[in-house]
């Protein structure tokens, strides 16, 4: 066991492209020798796979889509997050759990069950939001929320736009509760 | 021009005054879950399809659901599964994605337009199996709310070997089906044996808890059928059940905004 300070830093956010900037300005500011590296979204190919699948299967909602990003974590925690922290070394997960509480509480599902399906994660020693919405034409493999637009059904009664909006005011209120003024622009 | 949407919460009261509507109207038809739960080798296959064979025989509009076979996740979790590489976690959590896209997309428009839904194992698969992984079943539970309860569920019983023996008759059970992630043993039909035996215990409790009408696997397939045939036609008549309101609510919310 090392005896190492190991840290895990989460960056959340619902622009995956300024979250991933984000994540490796965080990372630089790390020293070195105590870099565990970026685990990013999707590590799993879980999106990846569902992105190229038949039309015909029907497009997930949201809680199917947190249910599966649910398990894309799972598993950055058992093959990139543990082992880097076991190392005494610092990670920087980007996103962690709060963009994905932010999508599903902007979306109604409920925040019990929110924070059940995410209970398996541990708590990070340190948070960071981003406060953009992604560009219109972003890439759907960009950021959770990226593919969410291009991929998902919508919510009952959203626009894209709205549930981007949403999200983002559901994301200051986490950042306020986790002791952030106002996340960064 | 910006296209006017009704707000999600107002949907949403709409959908369940709707819904309440709906559950209150005796004279109305309904569509009817019913459950076939049971481990590996316990014949609740057969069951299945007799019992199919038997409702069409009725005049009944019969669809039916089998556990990891959602046109969108099922191909996900095969990949992964055939390189062994889902942790417990992994495992229940892309089973219940599974689940809730059947739901969506195959077992609430059934029962919404009046078929009789015939799920070939239920959401107490993943609490027998996932609890016998080490998952606390309060977790597991919560991942599958909003809760859709059948209307019948149809345990079938049998010893933990009955059921090596059945299964181990036709195959050899495969890499998760026989517990190996979690047994540690290299031999399947020995992982099989001590695995399916907690499933059973899990599942004991379960038919406690959730009221499953047990069926003994043991007895003969005619003993079975027509005991089931039986049971079935005592519970045809049932109002909806209240608990399913957040469910269909959701549900509905969603088809009506896509309408």
């Amino acid at each position: 066991m090392s005896t190492r300070r190991a840290r895990l830093i989460s960056v959340d956010g619902v622009s995956g492209t300024a979250v991933a900037a984000a994540a490796r300005v965080s990372l630089a500011a790390i020293a070195r020798t105590r870099r565990g590296g970026v685990s990013t979204w999707d590590a799993s190919g879980l999106f990846q796979d569902l992105a190229v699948a038949d039309e015909e299967a029907g497009m997930p909602s949201v809680r199917t889509l947190l249910l599966l990003y649910a398990a894309d974590l799972a598993f950055r925690l058992r093959w990139e997050i543990r082992p880097a922290l076991a190392e005494g070394r610092t990670v920087v997960v980007a996103p962690y759990v709060d963009t994905a509480i932010a999508l599903g509480r902007a979306a109604g599902l409920r925040s019990g069950w929110l924070t059940n399906l995410f209970q398996f994660a541990p708590k990070p020693a340190g948070s960071r939001y981003v406060n953009q919405i992604p560009a219109r034409r972003a890439p759907a493999d960009a950021g959770l929320l990226e593919f969410v637009s291009e991929q998902m059904l919508m919510p009952a009664g959203f626009s894209r736009d709205q549930l981007m909006e949403r999200t983002r005011i559901r994301l200051r209120e986490l950042a306020r509760r986790a002791g952030h003024r106002a996340p960064a622009a | 021009m910006a296209v006017t949407r009704q707000p999600p919460s107002a949907l949403l009261r709409v959908s369940r005054q709707r819904v309440r509507e709906r559950f209150a109207n005796p004279s109305q038809r309904r569509g009817l879950l019913v459950a076939f739960e049971g481990p590996d080798g316990s014949g609740k296959t057969t069951q299945r399809k007799l019992f199919k064979t038997w409702l069409k025989s009725q005049g009944h509009d019969v669809v039916t659901t089998k556990w990891n076979s959602s046109d969108l996740i099922k191909p996900l979790i095969k990949s992964r599964k055939s390189v062994r590489v889902l942790s417990p976690e992994e495992f229940s959590l892309l089973h219940a994605a599974d689940f809730r896209h059947r739901v969506e997309h195959q077992i609430l428009p059934a029962l919404w337009a009046n078929k009789l839904v015939i799920a070939d194992r239920f959401l107490f698969t993943a609490l027998a199996r996932d609890v016998a992984r080490g998952l606390d079943l309060d977790w597991v539970l919560k991942l599958y709310q909003p809760l859709l309860w059948p209307d019948l569920v149809f345990y079938f019983s049998v010893s933990s070997g009955t059921s090596g023996r059945r299964v181990g008759a036709i195959r050899t059970p495969n890499y998760y089906e026989a517990g190996q992630d979690v047994t540690n043993v290299d031999d399947p039909v020995e992982s099989y044996q001590r695995f399916i035996t907690q499933v059973i215990r899990e599942y004991e409790s379960l038919a406690l808890v959730f009221n499953f009408i047990t069926v003994d696997g043991e007895k003969s397939i005619g003993e079975q059928h027509h005991r089931i045939r039986s049971l079935f036609r005592e519970g045809e008549h049932r109002p909806w059940s209240e608990w399913n309101l957040d469910a269909i609510t959701d549900w509905l919310a969603q088809s009506e905004a896509l309408a």
